[in-house]
């Protein structure tokens, strides 16, 4: 059973089992869910609950007895954001281009094809330049 | 004749220079000196373009009947005429106002883009995962070939289950190291200013070619980065295969030439030392050549004026 370090870790357990029951859970619900697996305090869950609104990724639900707690957004939408965030830098405004910065950008299907003929005259020259020395990996292409 | 050779110096610096270093192809050859001489370009017409204005707002200290520099208002007017001093007030405004604007563009980029930061890796915590027992790294469950990295001092290296199962060692290598390179060389703070300068005056400036310019040559010195480590086969395999993957909808492909260059420059000429020893030569010029031709006249000048 592996031990919980990271406070990250936590937040991903408790958004797992929210994610997973599908509907409003009180602190006590997750926490006996969370705590058959491993062993937590209540008022850990509790915090852990309380860091999660505060990111608004879970809403709190005032009830007469106890809060209840309800994420937000889905798994799916949350990784959406992020792929829209992480590749949508054209039709962002210039002042946000700075936040990620890409390994490289993705480019239509004619700089696809120019890509390829480039990359083909590199292994050319590389191949007959390191014929002697230990190449990298394999080309896959 | 001070303001004049400051406009001009301003002008030339804004206008054809940065023009002619974003065609030129010699950058790519010495990436680390071009990045230094575009910040000195960019500098040197913030600076002449303020001391252009300040210099005119300058002579708002004419010489008063007595001999002495005026210091009122009523004596400046009285001694330079109506129309003329109202010319050298607003040259005076305008300037004080294009550096409000500046210093307002570099404050609202550095604000908005450390929140989209901070939110972007409050997510990419939370639903990536860590591998290979790299800190810092997050692997997020996407078909999608992805590889970005988040600046900052608790930075992040963000790759999907596509790269890594498209990619072979060698290839992730590469994309490692040039991410690191980025972020311990924080390029991204090079970028924030040349945004925030080309956030500040998108117009007048030279500063899209600019910041396109620079944004490709922070790309290249990450590149060789990753060369020194993978070598240059896989780095271009692994450039090939995070641009070309399928684009999903609603993102824009925004790559582009720039990709294609970065691929071909790795087969292509080596660095040059000479060239990078030429460019910071001319990035040092850039900036001590004004602040000596024409600042230090004018600042003695100035003194003499209120020395008499």
């Amino acid at each position: 059973m592996p031990k919980l370090t990271r406070l990250g870790e936590l937040e991903r357990a408790v958004m797992d089992h929210l994610w997973a029951a599908g509907e409003s859970l009180t602190v006590r619900q997750v926490h006996e869910a969370i705590s058959a697996e491993r062993d937590l305090a209540y008022t850990t869950v509790m915090t852990v609950l309380q860091r999660l609104a505060r990111k608004n990724l879970v809403s709190q639900i005032r009830d007469d007895r106890a809060h209840q707690y309800v994420p937000v957004h889905g798994p799916d939408e949350l990784i959406a954001g992020l792929m829209v965030d992480a590749l949508d830098q054209a039709a962002g405004s210039v002042d946000r281009q700075a936040a990620l910065v890409h390994f490289v950008e993705r480019v239509g299907a004619d700089e696809a094809e120019a890509l390829r003929r480039a990359l083909a005259e590199l292994e050319v020259k590389d191949r007959s330049l390191r014929s002697d020395s230990s190449a990298g990996g394999a080309p896959s292409d | 004749m001070s303001a004049l050779a400051f406009a001009l110096v301003a002008l030339a610096l804004v206008g054809p220079v940065p023009a002619l270093l974003a065609r030129a192809s010699w950058p790519m050859r010495a990436p680390r000196a071009a990045i230094v001489l575009w910040q000195s370009i960019a500098a040197a017409a913030v600076l002449s373009a303020f001391s252009a204005g300040l210099a005119i707002a300058s002579r708002l200290f004419v010489p008063g009947p007595d001999g002495r520099p005026t210091a009122t208002i009523t004596s400046e007017i009285a001694a330079l005429s109506w129309p003329l001093w109202l010319v050298y007030v607003s040259v005076l405004a305008v300037t004080l106002l294009i550096g409000a604007r500046l210093v307002s563009a570099v404050v609202q980029v550095a604000i908005a883009t450390r929140r989209r930061r901070a939110h972007h890796r409050m997510v990419v915590d939370l639903l990536g995962d860590c591998r290979h027992g790299m800190n810092g790294l997050r692997v997020l469950h996407v078909a999608e070939p992805l590889a970005y990295c988040l600046p900052g001092v608790r930075s992040r290296v963000v790759l999907s289950e596509g790269t890594l199962s498209a990619l072979s060692d060698t290839e992730l290598m590469a994309i490692l190291s040039h991410e690191r390179a980025h972020l311990r060389a924080r390029h991204d703070l090079v970028l924030e200013a040349f945004i925030a300068v080309h956030t500040a005056f998108p117009r007048f400036v030279r500063s899209g070619s600019a910041l396109a310019a620079v944004r490709m040559l922070v790309e290249m010195l990450a590149d060789d980065a990753a060369v020194r480590t993978a070598g240059p086969g896989p780095l271009a395999r692994a450039l090939v295969a995070c641009a070309s993957g399928r684009t999903p909808s609603g993102a824009l492909a925004a790559g582009g030439p720039t990709t294609v260059i970065r691929v071909r420059r790795l087969a292509g000429r080596p660095n040059s030392v000479w060239l990078s020893l030429a460019a910071y030569g001319a990035a040092a010029t850039v900036v001590v050549a004004p602040t000596v031709a024409v600042a230090l006249p004018w600042l003695t000048e100035l003194h003499r004026l209120f020395a008499t």
